[in-house]
């Protein structure tokens, strides 16, 4: 029906930018714009905050056509009229668009010619929609109408008209918000069915969480905690959707130690909070500036990494057990090969330390991952490349190049094997460990991809970007499945429920974010945090949240609480958003202040310890 | 982070007043005073570079002055080289659509551990040892450098070995009670064979020591078990050759 215009999706950028070409008279576009402005400010009170999204795309619009068409004295004073008018949260966009007053500039600004190449997507109710087309047709010079239909997308949806809060809370990105049609393919969130092992019967007795309808089996027991039964889960990918790597045997004694470690697990809840154990870099800081520590915990939380300005990467045991590396080679011949307890002599008593320093990037590390069998080590770098680092010899083995600018995270996947890197090339790249180029190319952001996480069936890769959306990508095709907007600011940190269902992601604006990842909707906001959420975890069954911030704090939210009830059926989620509560405080189960040390990390042990990170900065 | 001094003093030069006001514009408030400093040796290298490009270019053209086109064309020039920025995005779309294109491939199992091809990685030694042509009398008399616990094979080279290979004889007690100490050397053997032949194996010969040299000690050189380099003898820049990183162990 109406409200869309169909254009090329990629056109040339000097087509756009000529399709500036003389619409109007520059001295008008003051007049233009002040009167939709009193329009809307005269239209009812539940259509006021829908048309006022029109705002801040019009603005930018207009002001670049002047810019474009020369007129600067009229570029300037319409910047300057009308700029406060803008909500707060487009205030950084508007600073770098104060900057570019000529022509030349526009060439070589590259987000601004993405902006202008994307169309600015708004949604706004039927209802509203009507008035406004109504209003703007039967005006003389169709000045506004026209950037309307070429440069706006109005995905009109039918319902009540949107409060200013809801709108408030899912704008923000640089291309307005998500249509409503990029978040309806399916996405397989489910888990993939964890392999049978069997577990030795010397046991003690777990308390399995035994789903509906097991049947008995004659067998030992079995690794009934986190599989379903026989049935498939209708949500999760096929088993072979993508290729994974087989288990090894010594990724099946990791699983039993998992599943015995998981007996003893905390169970966590309002009433029972987890301690957090902290882990505090000091002496980090180079002169004065600042240093970036990332740091990546194993899963059985016995290494940490360090990621470091100087371009080293920094590997330290955390469990009275030292790290060693593999003895040279001369040294390897002269042991009995035979004897049982050959791995243990393999290992280089000599050189057995706390710390190892790893050498090789030529940049600050930005980024770092432990595989999931520990045998590796991937670090992302300034310098554009991804190292491999191997943890049994501490030297370098592949360097993955590919992003020609800085790379600022990267992850393993769940299963090993396949990694996913996001730099400031705007794209996120998957790779495998044995070929030197990228499997599948992840292009769609507008602005530096800040953030890489794999979901726990490794089938989907989700993306946090400085233009301030979060995009959850298909790994068979890389096709882009999910867009989640709301976001006012870079986001820094991602990280999926254990149960695969929900995203939560935080970012410079503080907030905590949760997305649904099925419906494609936004379930919860968490407000409190003061300055850039920069680590975020669930716990291990779900149950809490818990995100670390650069305001020194670590906070835990209920995550249960958070999701339940949620009012995701078919009507209320075809409009694309759902009412959210304003629980923030009741969420909220603890505040934990540091002593002036930004929280770069966390990590929940098996046992539901947290374990944070980061440097101290007084 | 600590918050550096506002604006620079007033009595600073025009040019830092200039680069505080462009910081405030931005909307920058917390930077090192330090910055400012980093800022104007930019502008200043910037503009020279420039400048001198701008000379050259109207110099080439024959023309009397430099005029705002050489400096136009100068800013361009460099500006592709220095500051590039990431591809536009419909680059990123169309090579993205096409690596997109291609199945996943298929994990082989029981791989062992799984990196690319060997020209791709990082594990081959980066170095190459140089040959040694010893003609002459000392054909066969070797003065090895007999460090306790390093393997050293170059006798000339300032290695990491402490050059304690003259004063053994000399000195009453070594650092490390050496009485019944096994040392190895490993010699390459291209300091025995032509220096064309790729050293198809690493295997080390036995070494005729003089005794004169070594003194009443007895030295025993164990032949360098040449079965462990089995697997990776036919190409010494295949991976996981890691015998000729023994010349760094001390």
């Amino acid at each position: 029906k109406v409200g869309s215009v169909a254009v090329e999706d990629q056109p040339d950028v000097s087509a756009v930018l000529s399709a500036y070409n003389q619409q109007g008279d520059p001295t008008m576009y003051e007049e233009y714009y002040s009167g939709l402005k009193h329009f809307i400010e005269c239209s009812l009170d539940c259509h006021r905050a829908e048309l006022s999204q029109l705002f801040y795309p019009l603005f930018v619009h207009m002001y670049l056509e002047l810019v474009y068409n020369q007129h600067e004295n009229e570029a300037k004073s319409f910047f300057e009229k009308f700029h406060g008018d803008q909500e707060c949260y487009y205030q950084d966009d508007l600073r770098v668009l104060s900057s570019l007053t000529k022509k030349e500039h526009m060439k070589g600004n590259e987000t601004m010619l993405d902006f202008r190449t994307s169309k600015f997507v708004l949604r706004i109710s039927r209802d509203s929609y009507q008035l406004l087309k109504r209003h703007l047709q039967e005006k003389q010079n169709n000045q506004i109408w026209n950037i309307v239909q070429e440069h706006l997308y109005i995905d009109i949806f039918d319902g009540m008209p949107r409060s200013k809060q809801q709108i408030d809370a899912m704008v923000g990105s640089l291309a307005g918000e998500a249509k409503r049609e990029a978040n309806k393919s399916k996405v397989f969130f489910g888990l993939l069915k964890e392999p049978e092992i069997e577990v030795p019967l010397d046991d003690e007795d777990e308390e399995g969480e035994n789903e509906e309808g097991k049947p008995k089996k004659k067998k030992p027991k079995k690794d009934s905690i986190g599989s379903k039964s026989k049935k498939q889960d209708p949500n999760a990918p096929p088993q072979n959707r993508i290729p994974l790597p087989e288990l090894k045997d010594s990724d099946k004694l990791d699983k039993i130690m998992n599943m015995k470690e998981t007996t003893k697990r905390v169970r966590l809840g309002p009433d029972c909070l987890p301690s957090i154990c902290f882990y505090t870099f000091l002496n980090a800081y180079q002169g004065l500036t600042a240093v970036d520590v990332t740091d990546d915990v194993t899963d059985d939380s016995s290494l940490i990494a360090g990621g470091f300005a100087d371009s080293t990467v920094r590997v330290w045991s955390v469990t009275p057990k030292k790290l060693r590396s593999v003895k040279q080679a001369a040294d390897l011949s002269l042991i009995d090969k035979e004897s049982d307890d050959v791995l243990e002599r393999i290992m280089d008593e000599k050189t057995a330390s706390e710390l190892k320093i790893l050498y090789g990037h030529s940049g600050p590390v930005y980024g770092a991952s432990f595989s999931p069998d520990r045998n590796y080590l991937l670090s992302s770098s300034e310098d554009g490349t991804v190292r491999l680092w191997s943890l049994q010899t501490f030297t370098c083995l592949v360097g993955y190049k590919g992003h020609n600018y800085p790379v600022w995270d990267t992850q393993f996947s769940p299963y090993g094997y396949y990694f996913v890197s996001g730099g400031h090339d705007r794209v996120a790249r998957l790779w495998a460990t044995d070929h030197y180029q990228p499997l599948r190319i992840f292009a769609g952001h507008l602005a530096d991809v800040n953030c890489t996480r794999f979901h726990p069936n490794s089938n989907y890769v989700a993306t946090g970007s400085a233009d301030r959306t979060v995009r959850l990508w298909d790994v068979l095709n890389g096709n882009c499945v999910r867009i989640f907007t709301g976001h006012k600011g870079p986001i820094h940190s991602l990280t999926f429920s254990p149960n695969g269902r929900f995203l939560a992601t935080g970012a410079t604006d503080g907030r905590v974010l949760l997305w649904d990842i099925g419906h494609g909707l936004m379930v919860g906001e968490l407000k409190g945090h003061t300055d850039t959420v920069c680590s975020l975890r669930f716990s291990r069954d779900g149950e809490i949240l818990a995100s670390g911030s650069m305001d020194n704090t670590v906070r835990l939210w209920d995550a249960v609480k958070a999701f339940e009830d949620l009012e995701t059926d078919d009507f209320t989620t075809a409009t694309g958003h759902i009412n959210l509560p304003e629980n923030s405080q009741e969420l909220l189960l603890g505040t934990y202040m540091t002593k002036s040390t930004p929280v770069v990390h966390l990590h929940f042990t098996r046992r539901n310890l947290v374990l944070a990170a980061g440097a101290y900065s007084p | 982070m600590e918050s550096g001094k506002m604006a620079p003093p007033k009595n600073a030069p025009r040019d830092a007043l200039v680069m505080a006001q462009i910081l405030k514009d931005m909307g920058i408030t917390e930077y090192e005073p330090r910055v400012i400093n980093q800022m104007l040796e930019f502008a200043f290298r910037y503009v020279t570079t420039i400048l001198d490009d701008a000379k050259i270019y109207s110099s080439h053209a024959k023309k009397p002055n430099v005029d705002a086109d050489d400096v136009r064309l100068a800013i361009q020039c460099r500006a592709d080289q220095s500051f590039t920025s990431p591809p536009p995005r419909d680059f990123l779309l169309d090579i993205a659509r096409q690596k997109n294109q291609t199945p996943l491939p298929l994990i082989k199992p029981y791989a062992g551990p799984r990196l690319p091809p060997d020209r791709y990685c990082l594990t081959a030694p980066n170095y190459r040892l140089k040959s040694l042509i010893k003609k002459g009398p000392n054909q066969g008399r070797l003065v090895p450098r007999l460090s306790v616990g390093a393997v050293s094979s170059r006798p000339s080279t300032p290695t990491v070995a402490t050059p304690q290979t003259a004063s053994v004889p000399n000195k009453a007690v070594p650092p490390v009670s050496v009485t019944s100490q096994r040392y190895t050397v490993q010699i390459p053997p291209s300091q025995s064979t032509p220096v064309k032949s790729v050293p198809a194996t690493t295997a080390v010969q036995n070494v005729l020591i003089n005794p004169s040299i070594i003194g009443p000690k007895n030295i025993l050189i164990t032949n360098m078990v040449s079965s462990q380099n089995m697997p990776n003898e036919s190409n010494p820049l295949k991976r996981k050759h890691e015998d000729d990183d023994d010349n760094d162990t001390m």
